[in-house]
């Protein structure tokens, strides 16, 4: 009785520091760009609406806006995407790993760009460069991302406008456990903001194999 | 055909790579590449021919890999400063390792733990982007989904930073995959390359078809 009175007083306190949206716990600008972002979640459509300003997730300090929850393990996510707003043909949408909040923290993401440019983009340790992997442009869209963590392999499957999902190959991380995983919005600009309509948004852990028993 | 003689590959070993000894003779022996040798010290000593009547290069490279900090591989290499296409349809003779590798490199130096970019054909029929992006730093890779083992074509396209990795499946035309950037700088080595991914080996692979165009390609940026 005690341990479930203990359970009960845990879970209140967590809730209390962080507003549950949806699948994600916690809702930061990163970087601090002058226009503030947002992040709600649509109880009744499923659909997050996601807005984010920043000059970019690029170089060695990143502006955006983080949906985000902490995770361990392996898992796969998925997430489409929809831009609602013009603008810059690098802005950003996106599902991050992340090691924290920092401007310059190591990260991962399966990002989708404004022109319909799919990219995979990491920071292998903090205050480094990025790294890009950039996908033919395929034009504007309605994009399908899905993101697996296994291990230190990230596999990543893209679709555009409702067709089938289409991996595209896998990379190594270096990000370990626990690690941040969201969605992120970056405008690719100081002076605007990129609004981003994520639905069908899922986080599915993958059970560790069994135990071999003797 | 043209095959590095032991002294000269001594010399290799030996790191003393630029040395006035190791120009190999007339232009053409080596096809459109001007030097061979190995990189990182693998312990068999590997060699290039070019068969100048079937325009095929056969490669024979050992070396434990081509990856994290430190490289091991058979290269034959020309130097060019600024844009190009390299173009090689290739495949692996005989049984070995899953991840042995062979492909076409861009190179900032015959470090072990130079700055490169390359697209590779791994044993296994997988091709990959990969690249170190900074002298001593560890590689990073971009594997495209396993198929079967076979005649790959693999065209590497650099447009000032940017290295393109196309593909192309037993005799199909290639197609633009994916690109990365990698800031090498000034003039760069860029050619063919062979890894057994396993100390104890060597492994050989049959380059055909292999076409250099420098400048930037009409479709590229």
């Amino acid at each position: 009785m005690r341990q479930v009175l203990l359970a009960c007083l845990l879970a209140a306190s967590l809730s209390a520091q962080s507003n549950t949206i949806g699948v994600f716990t916690h809702s930061d600008d990163v970087g601090a760009p002058p226009l503030k972002g947002s992040a709600t979640f649509d109880a009744a459509t499923s659909e997050y609406t996601v807005t984010g300003s920043g000059t970019d997730i690029w170089d060695r300090a990143d502006e955006f806006h983080y949906l985000w929850r902490e995770m361990s393990g392996n898992f796969i996510v998925t997430a489409t995407t929809r831009f609602v707003t013009g603008g810059n043909a690098h802005r950003k949408a996106s599902i991050m790993l992340r090691q924290s909040l920092d401007t310059d923290a190591p990260f991962l993401h399966l990002a989708i760009h404004g022109d319909g440019m799919p990219s995979v983009q990491f920071r292998s340790a903090k205050g480094d460069t990025v790294n890009t992997l950039d996908f033919p442009i395929e034009g504007p869209g309605v994009w399908t991302l899905k993101l697996q963590r296994q291990g230190s392999a990230v596999t990543v499957w893209t679709a555009k406008d409702g067709a089938a999902l289409v991996e595209r190959g896998s990379t190594q991380t270096t990000l370990g456990n626990p690690v941040m995983l969201g969605l992120a919005v970056a405008s690719h600009t100081r002076d605007a903001v990129n609004t981003v309509v994520f639905s069908h948004v899922s986080v599915e852990p993958i059970p560790a194999p069994a135990a071999a028993r003797p | 055909m043209f095959r590095l003689t032991p002294i000269v590959q001594r010399i290799a070993l030996a790191g003393l790579l630029s040395v006035p000894v190791f120009a190999q003779g007339s232009s053409g022996q080596l096809g459109l590449f001007t030097q061979a040798a190995d990189i990182g010290h693998p312990a068999i000593a590997g060699s290039t021919t070019f068969d100048a009547a079937r325009g095929e290069y056969r490669m024979t490279g050992a070396g434990a890999n081509i990856w994290a900090k430190d490289d091991q591989f058979q290269f034959a290499w020309r130097e060019v400063t600024g844009d190009f296409t390299m173009t090689a349809t290739l495949h692996f003779l005989g049984e070995g390792n899953e991840h042995r590798k062979a492909g076409i490199m861009v190179r900032q130096s015959l470090d072990h733990d130079a700055a490169y970019g390359d697209v590779v054909l791994h044993g296994v029929g997988m091709p990959s982007l990969q690249w170190r992006a900074r002298q001593g730093e560890n590689t990073n890779t971009f594997d495209l989904p396993v198929e079967q083992p076979g005649t790959f074509t693999l065209k590497m396209v650099r447009t000032g930073v940017k290295t393109y990795l196309y593909v192309g499946r037993e005799g199909a035309p290639v197609k633009e995959i994916v690109h990365t950037e990698v800031s090498l700088q000034g003039p760069v080595l860029v050619g063919l390359f062979v890894c057994a991914h396993d100390p104890t080996k060597s492994e050989t692979v049959l380059f055909s078809n292999v076409t250099f165009q420098p400048g930037t390609p009409a479709a590229a940026e």
